[in-house]
């Protein structure tokens, strides 16, 4: 009968992440918000503690605007208190853009590495210091052993991890670079969308970026059309417009295979 | 000396005196550099070495006799240690750089020991010194004892204002800074500091590990003396002196004054590869600048939970700063200018914040291009945005568009010749039909003769 298997897999799930989280409290979790988004995850948001790759389509590979403002409101709402590092190999970050997003510039640290390397390493220092509360990195393809000193740096006191997939300096766009294993919790691909303005207002709207969660361990994966969300709105920092009807996953059906 | 012979006398003169005497010529740079050579090597008596002259060093001891145990312990072993490195040397120790200089040079018993002046009594010593004594110029040198005046004590006995007014004040000067009433500034090699302490061992050591528990051993010694004075420094260096005489300075600086010898520990072993030990390192010599008060902070117990921002991101911004250096982490803090690109100021990550904010009204771009990109565009007015535009060979067309926001030129920076209307920027907020948000300027108005120019500025997310 379906509903006593459907509770059976529940609880087997729960045995999983009780032997998963070993003697470690459960970490709180960065919530989106919207049921169609949370459902996802397997604890219903973004747990802290992991460390998350975000990546940029066509241009936004080498300029990475569009996965620099997801990253930053994704941690905004981390970053009541403690600090922020973003690590970064060219420092063409601009403050007053995301002070623009409601993002605490007044906590961020910025560091210019010079190779990837050092982007990695000094990622790790800062996720693993008691104070910071996420850590932003520009990285080009951390291979796996560096993905696992991250994973590890972040378990150590709980941070919120983000490493944003960008090659520094020009190449050819669109290069095929099939990122294959990764110890990262979620993989997100975040590309520019149109912005609906509200009626009669002239100019653009709040911006909008088609967000794709490629994979996500434990969960699912999905396509959206997100809205930045100013702070006073509420705590969550973007808004759902629409899903993107993805053929892989049907939304309405309950899980057959294991997720 | 024995044999006769007196500086100035001709070589040839010399040499009928002495047969077989060895001559080289006079190398003054070589010199320098040799007596630059032996101050840095007395770094290890102390840290404030001061070169004078030609042939003569100044060694400010205040606070470091402590260590040898007492001055005259002191005084004996640097002269020792030149004595075993073949440099003659005659030294004195007194209240003033001056008093010091007249006793050295002009001391009634030189040799083995040198001259020790007792605190305050250096009067009665250089009372029987002859007046050349005193670093005068040249013409008062020669005219003082023309007119009789052959013992500073006879210089003591005149009254001063017919001393000021016949010789000038620089006399006067001179027997104040003898006499301790006047100051005098040496120009020290390194700041003097009284923060200063050093290990010296049996048996030179080369071994890393070695290099390394020296270390945590010598800032922890400095460490504890800072603890119990209340202080805390900012800048501290540990100085390794080879057997040859050779110096190696190792640095470690820190964004708050701090006292913790681990964490100064885990600074300065990482700087420890550029350290070539050579045959040995004999003396190792710390010293802490920048000294400033420092209450103790009593470490919770649940050092976790509640700790205040500075205390624990204070670690992490010093690691940093001390691995990668300080122009490469920064905090940015708005600055007051319109201008986009001077309108962001790094400061160091410690710094107090500044409480200005950007204005929250203009949206501004998250990536902002160092040089904007140029474009060319296409706009049906003069002041509408534009409909489309080519970038890096790439069309986009424009769907929607806000601005112009008009900055214009920070006239009272440039030339005056450089200002004008072509200086002007309008800056547009563009959306392309993907979803592209651009900041693109138009520079220059149309009707002023040059054709505006389209740049790319940055991107919105």
């Amino acid at each position: 009968m379906a509903v006593p298997r459907e509770a059976r897999l529940a609880a087997l799930r729960g045995q999983i992440a009780a032997l998963e989280a070993g003697t470690r409290t459960p970490s709180p979790v960065l919530a989106f918000g919207d049921p169609r988004i949370d459902s996802c995850f397997p604890a219903g948001g973004l747990p802290s503690g992991c460390w998350h790759e975000v990546m940029g389509a066509g241009l936004e590979d080498e300029t990475s605007a569009a996965p620099a403002a997801f990253a930053a409101l994704l941690t905004r709402p981390l970053l009541e208190a403690g600090a922020v590092v973003w690590i970064m190999r060219r420092t063409d970050l601009f403050a007053p853009g995301l002070a623009g997003f409601g993002f605490p510039t007044e906590r961020l640290i910025q560091v210019k590495a010079r190779d990837e390397a050092e982007v990695l390493s000094v990622l790790e220092d800062a996720l693993s210091t008691v104070g910071v509360a996420a850590a932003i990195g520009e990285a080009q393809a951390p291979e796996l052993k560096a993905g696992r000193r991250l994973q590890l740096a972040c378990e150590k006191r709980g941070s919120f991890g983000v490493l944003l997939h960008r090659r520094p300096y020009g190449g050819p766009v669109g290069g095929a670079r099939t990122v294959s294993g990764s110890s990262s919790f979620s993989r997100w691909r975040v590309a520019g969308a149109p912005s609906q303005p509200p009626p009669d207002v002239p100019g653009l709207g709040p911006p909008r970026w088609r967000v794709e969660l490629e994979r996500c361990r434990g969960g699912r994966s999905g396509a959206w059309i997100l809205e930045s969300s100013e702070a006073e709105h509420g705590p969550h920092p973007f808004r759902l417009v629409s899903q993107l009807a993805d053929h892989d996953v049907a939304a309405a059906e309950p899980l057959r295979k294991a997720g | 000396m024995a044999l006769g012979l007196r500086p100035g006398q001709k070589a040839a003169d010399a040499m009928a005196l002495v047969p077989d005497l060895f001559t080289t010529d006079h190398d003054p740079e070589a010199d320098r550099a040799a007596l630059e050579a032996l101050s840095d090597w007395c770094v290890r008596f102390s840290p404030a070495v001061a070169i004078d002259g030609d042939d003569g060093l100044f060694l400010d001891i205040t606070g470091t006799d402590h260590l040898w145990g007492g001055e005259a312990a002191m005084l004996a072993d640097l002269l020792a240690r030149l004595k075993r490195w073949g440099v003659p040397a005659r030294a004195a120790v007194a209240d003033t750089p001056g008093a010091a200089w007249a006793l050295a040079r002009f001391g009634a018993r030189f040799g083995e020991d040198g001259e020790i002046a007792p605190p305050n009594g250096q009067c009665a010593l250089l009372a029987d010194l002859p007046v050349a004594a005193l670093r005068l110029d040249e013409a008062a040198t020669a005219q003082l004892p023309r007119l009789g005046l052959f013992r500073i004590a006879q210089l003591l006995g005149l009254p001063r204002a017919q001393l000021a007014r016949r010789f000038g004040m620089h006399l006067t000067l001179r027997l104040d800074q003898a006499l301790g009433a006047a100051g005098e500034a040496l120009v020290f090699r390194r700041p003097a500091s009284p923060w200063f302490d050093r290990l010296a061992f049996a048996e030179p050591i080369s071994a890393p590990d070695d290099l390394a528990r020296v270390v945590g051993d010598v800032t922890a010694l400095i460490c504890r003396r800072l603890e119990t004075e209340g202080q805390g420094a900012r800048r501290f260096e540990v100085v390794f002196h080879r057997l040859d005489g050779k110096a190696m300075p190792v640095r470690a600086g820190l964004a708050r004054p701090g006292r913790d010898a681990k964490r100064l520990t885990r600074l300065l072993v990482p700087k420890l590869d550029v350290i070539d030990p050579g045959f040995g390192i004999e003396v190792v010599t710390v010293f802490a600048g920048d000294v400033e008060p420092l209450t103790a902070v009593q470490a919770r117990l649940d050092a976790e939970a509640g700790t205040g921002l500075d205390e624990t991101l204070a670690p992490l911004v010093d690691r940093l700063i001390n691995r990668l250096g300080e122009d490469r982490v920064w905090r940015a803090d708005p600055h007051e200018s319109h201008v986009p690109e001077r309108s962001v100021i790094r400061r160091a990550p410690m710094a107090s914040p500044s409480g200005q904010t950007w204005d929250p009204e203009r949206s501004r771009p998250v990536r902002l291009f160092k040089r904007p990109e140029a474009i060319t565009a296409m706009a049906k007015l003069p002041d509408d945005p534009p409909v489309q535009f080519h970038w890096r060979g790439r069309p986009h067309r424009v769907r929607r568009a806000e601005g112009p926001e008009r900055i214009g030129q920070e006239w009272w920076r440039g030339d005056f010749d450089d200002t004008g209307p072509g200086r002007i920027r309008d800056y547009y907020r563009v959306e392309d039909e993907t979803g592209g948000r651009f900041w693109i300027f138009r520079q220059g108005l149309f009707g002023t003769g040059d054709e505006p120019k389209w740049w790319l500025h940055g991107l919105f997310g």
